[in-house]
């Protein structure tokens, strides 16, 4: 992989989700992480910084909204780059995530399309090559 | 009486509903003692802690709880103020609800006492309050064991599973079921049948989630807000069609689901005709499960 790929990390509980990336990532040069859990995620963001973070709320352990607050309260997540994906699509958690920073709040069901276009907008991800 | 046993002090959902034509169900909103062995777990502070308070106070025994929130809309907290335990100085109450930390868990409950929401600050308070951490595993007081997990309500909302004398009892005052499910069927033009595959999986994989909370409980209070015809105008609202909630319960194998948040808008007899209907819905899928309107000032032992 070029030496700018860039790092996807995924943190949601649902294994199906965790597919939908899957195949998002099969067309892109990334490097895809998943984890199905905040507190699975935390060895990796303790020492790293994705180039985009895609949080679910509704999880097991702690939601992606207070993980979130934790995250930014840390100064290598001060800014990272943040969407929320989930079921829970009320005014009040949409406007708890932006206060957070995230950057998009995308309801679940989402489509692929919408989720290959939230990585180029925000990592400039370059199509995968064809392979032979 | 058994020395364990819950009592329903609050059972409205949204506002407080004090009228002549409600009050067979009760007035009061989201409050529900637990008590086991001489020690006291309370649920919520809606308007219900208020009498509760007032009771713990002429029985002059045991001054010290735990009180859990699911969430600080004014429905569950605003009774907090009128709490007159927090006010004397041979109590002990620990607090605990969502929040990334005590401090923050403190800062919520304690904002709608400032100025210019309420005369006097928690700082006027004499009990020995406390706030817990957070720790994934949950929290214990005395005998009980009680683990939260997220539901489906705006803004960050727990259920309670509280384990206790050998019996399950799960408090989901405000949850939305199935929204995925709607989502799906108001968007099903958008995606590819490969996407409809996956899509269908996470259905699963959410219900497998929200079951998983509940299952095999034998007490659950819950959410069965509105009627299927007021569900349709009020979806996204974060409360459950009693339908919902009893095929929900059914599919847990809860053995006695008490109908609770009752809509401030529904009098005595339309909230027993929803207890008839589910009553019906239970028989249809042939469930053994009960199912009981949550009524202010029952007691059920356990």
């Amino acid at each position: 992989m070029p030496e700018h790929t860039p790092t996807i990390v995924v943190i949601d509980d649902s294994p199906a989700v965790r597919v939908f990336f899957e195949k998002v990532a099969s067309t892109l040069q990334v490097d895809l992480r998943t984890y199905g859990s905040a507190i699975a995620a935390l060895e990796y963001l303790e020492a790293a910084q994705p180039s985009l973070l895609f949080l679910d709320i509704i999880m097991p352990e702690k939601d992606g909204l207070t993980f979130l607050q934790e995250l930014r309260r840390t100064p290598l997540h001060h800014e990272t780059k943040t969407v929320m994906v989930s079921s829970k699509d009320y005014a009040q958690d949409r406007a708890t995530a932006r206060e957070l920073g995230a950057l998009e709040f995308l309801p679940k069901p989402m489509t692929i399309r919408a989720l290959t276009d939230l990585i180029v907008k925000y990592t400039a991800a370059q199509p995968r090559p064809p392979s032979n | 009486m058994s020395s364990s046993y819950l009592r329903f002090w609050g059972v409205r959902g949204s506002y407080a509903a004090p009228h002549a034509s409600h009050l067979a169900v009760g007035g009061n909103t989201s409050c529900v003692e637990v008590r086991a062995d001489n020690h006291l777990l309370i649920c919520d502070g809606g308007t219900g802690i208020i009498p509760l308070g007032e009771h713990l106070v002429r029985a002059a025994e045991m001054p010290e709880t735990l009180v859990v929130f699911t969430h600080y809309h004014w429905d569950h907290i605003c009774g907090l103020p009128f709490f007159q335990p927090a006010f004397l100085p041979d109590w002990k109450i620990k607090f605990f609800g969502p929040g990334e930390s005590a401090q923050e868990i403190e800062r919520q409950l304690s904002n709608q006492m400032k100025a210019p929401y309420f005369p006097v600050e928690t700082e006027t308070w004499m009990a020995a309050t406390s706030y817990i951490e957070p720790k994934p595993e949950g929290i214990t007081h005395g005998p009980f064991v009680v683990g939260f997990h997220n539901v489906h309500h705006p803004g960050v909302t727990y259920g309670y599973r509280i384990e206790i004398a050998g019996k399950s009892i799960v408090y989901i005052s405000d949850n939305e079921i199935d929204f995925l499910k709607s989502s799906i069927a108001q968007r099903t033009e958008e995606f590819s049948s490969d996407e409809h595959h996956l899509i269908a999986k996470m259905q699963l994989d959410e219900r497998a989630a929200e079951l998983a909370a509940i299952r095999n409980a034998d007490i659950l209070i819950h959410d069965a807000q509105y009627t299927p015809q007021d569900y349709a105008q009020k979806r996204g609202w974060g409360h459950s069609c009693y339908v919902d909630t009893v095929n929900f319960a059914i599919d847990a194998r809860v053995k006695v689901l008490y109908l609770f948040h009752h809509d401030p808008t529904y009098d005595d007899t339309r909230v027993l005709a929803i207890h008839r209907d589910c009553e019906q819905l239970i028989r249809e899928r042939g469930s053994s499960m009960q199912c009981i309107v949550a009524r202010e000032g029952m007691i059920v032992e356990f």
